[in-house]
């Protein structure tokens, strides 16, 4: 019944509206760190929560690790995605712990006795501290894994971001468990331009993230973990439970999700976002469209 | 306070060399940015056409980002790659619009009264600029390398970025392991260092502008 005049007037007091604090009569809250793979994770959980009938808020790209935490915490956010890794050494401050079903069972307890939250089930991918060589090295030379890197350290040049060099779980660790021996020291500088210095063949190996949407784009390999060095990063929803148990719905939507979206998935989602800068909306819609039909069961 | 000279102290060898590596980069960076922007500056005062282009183009290149900058340069070769080079390149885009555009203003400014002169007694385009143009110009050209090397010690810091050292090293380090003890280790350093070379070309400057007045 409303006329032209009236609906499109409406829309700046709906985006002004937005701006107001938190008195919105949504379902649920969902929050996300600043980053682009966060915020797809935000979006994606979001809308896969839209299509069973929730009503959702979003307050994508809310800041740093601790701000969603707390957000969660003072109830202004129900759900953001984590990543275990991250919450065992950031929150928590729990010395690294390399078999997962311990950190999962630490994380479990103190969050449930701690602040009432609850991790739910794992994405499926792990966002950890990759080895990445070109992919031209790799095929030449038949490198898989990071055992196969320890013969050929001797005469490669590693390049590193600031951050890895400076983590004990970073490089130092690294070449006392696989005992590399570099020929140069490392080239420390931007983790953004390590990329760019490998492909460019200025360095041989690099350390970057898993599922960074640069991997396939400049055709690099990230080589296989094989004595299990690095933590595991596996990202999962944390939820309140004051809002489980007001909307049941929420558990059974984010266990069909769970364990849908693989290293590769999650490097492509990042990669049509970042590199071919396409709306996040629209891949998260993709992505969740992919679902239909296998493990999810949409009742709209 | 305590705490953060006790650090200074144990790290000293590590700032020393920071230091010195900066003072090579802010240093390298602004004697090559002096030696393509004052050149410039004397061309577009002769060539007023090129004037808008030349001008332009410094004014662009003072907004790309610096991590944008590095990226096109690691490919590059002879200037680029990774280190102090592609480092030294960024620094002098950066210092050039500073010094061409002075050197222009300082030109320009003289007097017309005096050029006229100068031609009357029969000097070439060439001695004027030598003989009378460059010198009168000289405390405006000496304000605008003054800027650009105070603007050169803190962009100095990104050189870290692409594995080029200087007092950066801190900056990054400090920023990742969340610890603000390394990051004033650069930062501050890096201030006095502005403060030094900025006081000491101001003082430059006033020795030259006050010989201008007496002759």
């Amino acid at each position: 019944m409303t006329s032209n005049h009236a609906r499109r007037s409406r829309l700046p007091l709906l985006s002004f509206l937005t701006l107001l604090p938190a008195c919105s009569s949504a379902d649920l809250t969902i929050a996300s760190k600043s980053f682009t793979e966060s915020i797809i994770l935000g979006e994606i959980v979001a809308q896969h929560l839209e299509s069973k009938g929730l009503t959702v808020d979003r307050k994508l790209n809310l800041g740093g690790t601790f701000i969603c935490h707390q957000a969660l915490i003072n109830g202004q956010a129900d759900v953001y995605v984590e990543y275990t890794g991250t919450a065992h050494a950031a929150i928590l401050e729990l010395p690294t712990e390399r078999d997962q079903a311990v950190v999962r069972q630490q994380l479990d307890s103190i969050y449930r006795v701690n602040w009432d939250l609850e991790w739910t089930e794992p994405l499926g991918f792990n966002n950890t501290f990759a080895m990445l060589v070109r992919g031209a090295d790799a095929r030449e030379r038949n490198l898989r894994s990071y055992s196969d890197l320890s013969a050929l350290a001797h005469v490669w040049k590693p390049g590193f971001g600031y951050e890895f060099v400076e983590r004990a779980d970073g490089y130092p660790g690294l070449t006392e468990t696989y005992g590399f021996r570099f020929v140069a020291a490392p080239a420390v500088m931007d983790l953004g331009l390590t990329y760019r210095a490998l492909a460019d063949g200025q360095v041989d190996v690099i350390a970057g993230n898993s599922t960074d949407g640069q991997i396939e784009a400049l055709d690099l390999v990230h080589l296989r973990d094989d004595l299990e060095y690095f933590p595991r990063y596996d990202a999962a929803p944390v939820v309140r439970r004051a809002a489980l148990d007001e909307h049941p719905a929420i558990r059974a939507a984010l266990l069909e999700l769970g364990g849908t979206i693989d290293d590769a998935t999650m490097r492509r989602l990042n990669f049509l976002v970042d590199a071919e800068r396409q709306p996040i909306r629209e891949v998260a819609a993709q992505f969740l469209a992919t679902l239909d039909g296998s493990n999810l069961v949409p009742n709209r | 306070m305590i705490e953060f000279f006790e650090y200074m102290w144990a790290t000293r060898a590590e700032v020393l060399r920071h230091t010195v590596e900066h003072i090579g980069l802010v240093g390298v960076s602004t004697i090559l940015a002096v030696a393509v922007g004052v050149p410039l500056g004397v061309v577009i005062t002769r060539r007023a056409r090129l004037r808008g282009p030349v001008l332009g183009v410094a004014n662009v290149f003072q907004t790309i980002p610096s991590l944008a900058m590095f990226g096109f340069l690691i490919p590059l070769p002879f200037i680029g790659g990774i280190g102090a080079r592609s480092a030294i390149v960024a620094l002098v885009v950066y210092a050039l619009l500073p010094i061409v555009r002075n050197t222009y203003t300082g030109i320009t400014e003289v007097d017309a009264a005096v050029r006229d002169a100068a031609v009357g007694m029969g000097m070439t385009d060439r001695e004027i600029l030598r003989l009378v143009e460059l010198p009168l110009a000289f405390p405006v050209m000496i304000a605008g390398i003054r800027v650009a090397t105070v603007i050169g010690v803190g962009i100095a810091t990104i050189a870290a970025a692409i594995g080029a050292g200087g007092l950066g090293v801190f900056i990054f380090q400090g920023v990742s392991r969340v610890d603000h003890l390394t990051i004033l280790a650069g930062a501050i350093p890096a201030a006095l260092m502005a403060l030094i070379l900025d006081g000491g070309l101001h003082l430059v400057e006033r020795r030259l502008d006050w010989r201008r007045k007496r002759t």
